[in-house]
């Protein structure tokens, strides 16, 4: 086994040990939470960050592990706000003012997000915000919906149209910039809100020109979802396996019969798959493979299917406990049909796959 | 295994065969290999196999000191350009380079070895004789007896679905050599001369109207001692063994080819059609097509992850049964979606080529052939109770005590 795994073993290990007692299966079917404190003592936050600012100098590789293993758990946590900052701080050119902050989040002294469309419409669409200059001054105003980790966050770092050179990344103060108001969703593990700006004035020393475009972070932010999703089809996959194995009818284990079994084949079969498309995505991401987006879409699209799969099969094979509040099991549903809407539906992403085909393609 | 490649090496090696490709891959092989009689596709795949052999391609997959040697990634590059030049598939060869092999490798003797993996390179053909009437799924519950009468073996009984059996030199054969065992420690694995006395070949013809799987029947055929592969009445257990070692190897290249298939298909697509409309002008076809291709992308990867992980011994009990049951699935999801979306012209098609791939662009003829996917090497039924049961340890299946079936 290569250096490599046997780090991303460690990661997992530790971090499966660490997260577990969050787990719905766990708390009663409450939300377990691991707060922003806890993620920075692991040293999660800036895993990717350099250590110049207070990371660990990985890479995304090693984000996806963690990421993974909050979904397996399915535990309430900033994470995706941070890594999605994270990134977003990471593709912009360093200045004063983007190191600090940058270190600030890593450490975990910052509660921070990104404000970048989370449906169908952030795959490649034009910002939902933009900024106006005016003589030395520059307003902001937009909104975005949907944004994890807003309605606690310090900082939320909103992807703005800059009408002179494209796409900006502008740092904004909930209350002093923008608004953010929460958004309760289903999944009670999930924090979004919606980001709000009606031309309050912005830190012109805080706008950075984001010359990749948006397609990097949105790409990060599919990919994060697409690890979230590996985990908990992983997570639903275990509990019924070991259901299966130890519930009893008709005299034998409900496990031993063909259609249970074959249930659980098949979940494991498109487990597999998934698994693949991200890792390689993963690797793709981690490697600063210039054209990740085609990897990207094939692993979202898969794999946050194979999770809605998953854990629906799992509630079905759990009969009647898996479908009380105190099993836990509910959670995971509820999250994989979040995150199959999150960062792009498997339906807009493969429109965004089959753009490629044919003589005309775009 | 040799040293891990560089990018450039690869990228040297796919110039290599590609430029070989160019120079040797038939033209026109595809019409003209279309409802010839059988004795020319033999004669076609015999020739096409000595060229690859020429190349030093025609078993990339065995070990160096029998000619083969070539890393995973090489091999995957070697299958992406065959694939892409439409290079005629070894089909008649299909079961002496992989299932052969695999069991001589595995299993057999340094004499088993020495005698047929050279001669498997000169020409030699071989099918394999598992199934019988009575035994499909069930395997284990075969009845071809082989009696031991000094130093040899007397063999009677029924094969079935015997791939290429009429073209073949030699049958992996499974024979219950202890009728008094339990069914799965009863069975012997042997090497049996398909020109031995007793030996007859009858042909079935298929619902795709060809004629390439065989009934073999066998009246007192008499197999050398020397010819056992492993221990004798451990035949079902070095069938297990050679039969999940061979398969990640096969999907390598079935895997590339399938991705081939998937080009033509989005091309088919991309041609406007009798009203000028394009197939890919449709929402619906485009989000297929994208699907299609996401899960052929998981299945390479899947392919290529199962080969490297056999080579460093780390797979798993129902690895190989993964592949073979999404690899088999898709192509049938696939095909079928091609011969939908091809609409009734498709249906004109009533030949393909043989020596194509299973995806030969006959797309209801491919479709229909897909079973032969799913149903033998074990069915999907099968495969999933497999994964079940060895992959996650879930319980088996109570056995019931059939009167006389010696039922273990």
């Amino acid at each position: 086994m290569s250096d490599l795994a046997e780090f991303h073993d460690e990661l997992r290990s530790v971090a499966r040990d660490l997260l577990a007692p969050a787990s719905p299966l766990v708390t009663g079917g409450e939300p377990g939470r691991v707060d922003l404190s806890q993620l920075a003592k692991a040293g999660w936050l800036g895993l990717d960050v350099p250590a110049a600012y207070g990371g660990s100098g990985a890479t995304f590789a090693e984000v996806a592990v963690v990421l993974e293993e909050i979904g397996r758990s399915a535990a309430a946590t900033p994470m995706l706000g941070a890594v999605l900052a994270v990134g977003a701080l990471g593709s912009v050119e360093p200045s004063t003012a983007r190191d600090q902050l940058l270190t600030a989040v890593a450490e975990g002294e910052v509660r921070a997000t990104v404000a970048v469309a989370a449906g169908d419409e952030g795959l490649g669409a034009r910002p939902g915000c933009a900024i106006e200059r005016d003589g030395g001054s520059v307003r902001l105003s937009g909104r975005v919906r949907f944004v994890p980790d807003a309605p606690e966050a310090e900082r939320v770092l909103v992807v703005a149209d800059d009408p002179s050179s494209g796409p900006v990344l502008v740092e904004a103060t909930p209350g002093v910039h923008v608004e953010v108001r929460p958004l309760p969703v289903v999944d009670a593990t999930r924090s979004l809100g919606e980001v709000v700006a009606t031309g309050a004035a912005v830190e012109p020393t805080r706008i950075w020109p984001l010359a990749a475009g948006l397609g990097p972070l949105a790409d990060r932010a599919a990919l994060a979802i697409a690890a979230d999703a590996v985990g908990v089809a992983g997570a639903a996959l275990d509990a019924t396996v070991a259901y299966a194995a130890e519930r009893r009818q008709f005299g034998r284990p409900i496990g031993s019969f063909q259609a249970v079994k074959h249930a659980c084949a098949d979940v494991t079969v498109g487990l597999t798959i998934s698994r693949r498309l991200v890792a390689d995505a993963v690797a793709a991401v981690a490697g600063g493979s210039p054209d990740v987006g085609v990897a990207v879409s094939m692993a979202k699209a898969h794999a946050v299917e194979t999770a809605v799969a998953a854990t629906g099969s799992a509630l079905q094979l759990h009969g009647g406990i898996g479908y009380t509040w105190e099993h836990g099991l509910h959670v995971f549903v509820k999250r994989a049909a979040l995150d199959r809407s999150l960062f792009g539906s498997p339906a807009a992403h493969r429109a965004r796959l089959a753009r490629r085909y044919g003589a005309t393609a775009s | 295994m040799s040293a891990p490649e560089s990018p450039a090496d690869l990228e040297e090696f796919r110039a290599e065969v590609a430029a070989w490709c160019r120079a040797h891959v038939p033209a026109g092989w595809r019409s003209d290999q279309t409802g010839v009689p059988e004795a020319d596709f033999v004669a076609f795949q015999k020739d096409w196999f000595q060229q690859l052999r020429g190349a030093g391609w025609a078993v990339p997959h065995w070990p160096a000191e029998w000619g083969g040697g070539m890393s995973v990634p090489r091999q995957v590059v070697l299958y992406q350009e065959l694939a892409a030049h439409d290079a005629p598939r070894l089909v008649l060869a299909f079961v002496s380079i992989h299932h052969a092999a695999s069991t001589l490798l595995v299993a057999g003797t340094d004499d088993q070895r020495a005698r047929h993996l050279p001669a498997i390179l000169d020409g030699e053909i071989w099918c394999q004789g598992f199934s019988e009437p009575e035994a499909g799924s069930d395997l284990a519950s075969l009845r071809t007896t082989a009696r031991r009468d000094g130093d040899r073996y007397v063999v009677n009984g029924q094969k079935l679905w015997a791939s290429g059996a009429r073209h073949a030199d030699w049958c992996l054969l499974l024979a219950r050599s202890d009728t008094d065992a339990p069914k799965r420690k009863g069975i012997s694995y042997f090497l049996m001369d398909m020109r031995s006395p007793g030996v007859d070949v009858r042909p079935i013809r298929n619902a795709l109207g060809d004629a390439h799987f065989c009934e073999v029947f066998l009246d007192d055929v008499e197999i050398p001692e020397a010819n056992l592969v492993g221990p004798e009445n451990a035949g079902w257990q070095v069938a297990q063994a050679t039969l999940s070692a061979e398969r990640g190897m096969t999907m390598l290249e079935l895997a590339e080819r399938l991705a081939a298939g998937f080009r033509w298909l989005v091309a088919e697509c991309d041609r406007p059609g009798e009203s000028g409309i394009r197939a890919l002008d449709d929402p619906i076809v485009g989000d297929g097509l994208a699907r299609f291709e996401t899960e052929l992308t998981g299945l390479r990867s899947v392919c290529r992850d199962l080969v490297e992980r056999a080579d460093a011994g780390e797979v798993g009990p129902a690895d190989a049964s993964i592949v073979k049951l999404y690899y088999s699935e898709l192509l049938q999801r696939m095909t079928g979606f091609a011969a939908e979306v091809a609409g009734l012209d498709a249906h004109t098609k009533r030949a393909k080529p043989l020596s194509s791939g299973w995806e030969s662009g006959a797309w209801v003829l491919d479709f229909i052939g897909s079973w032969e996917w799913t149903i033998p090497g074990g069915s999907s039924e099968i495969q999933r109770t497999i994964i079940g049961e060895r992959g996650l340890g879930l319980p088996r299946e109570p056995v019931l005590a059939e009167p006389g079936s010696g039922a273990s």
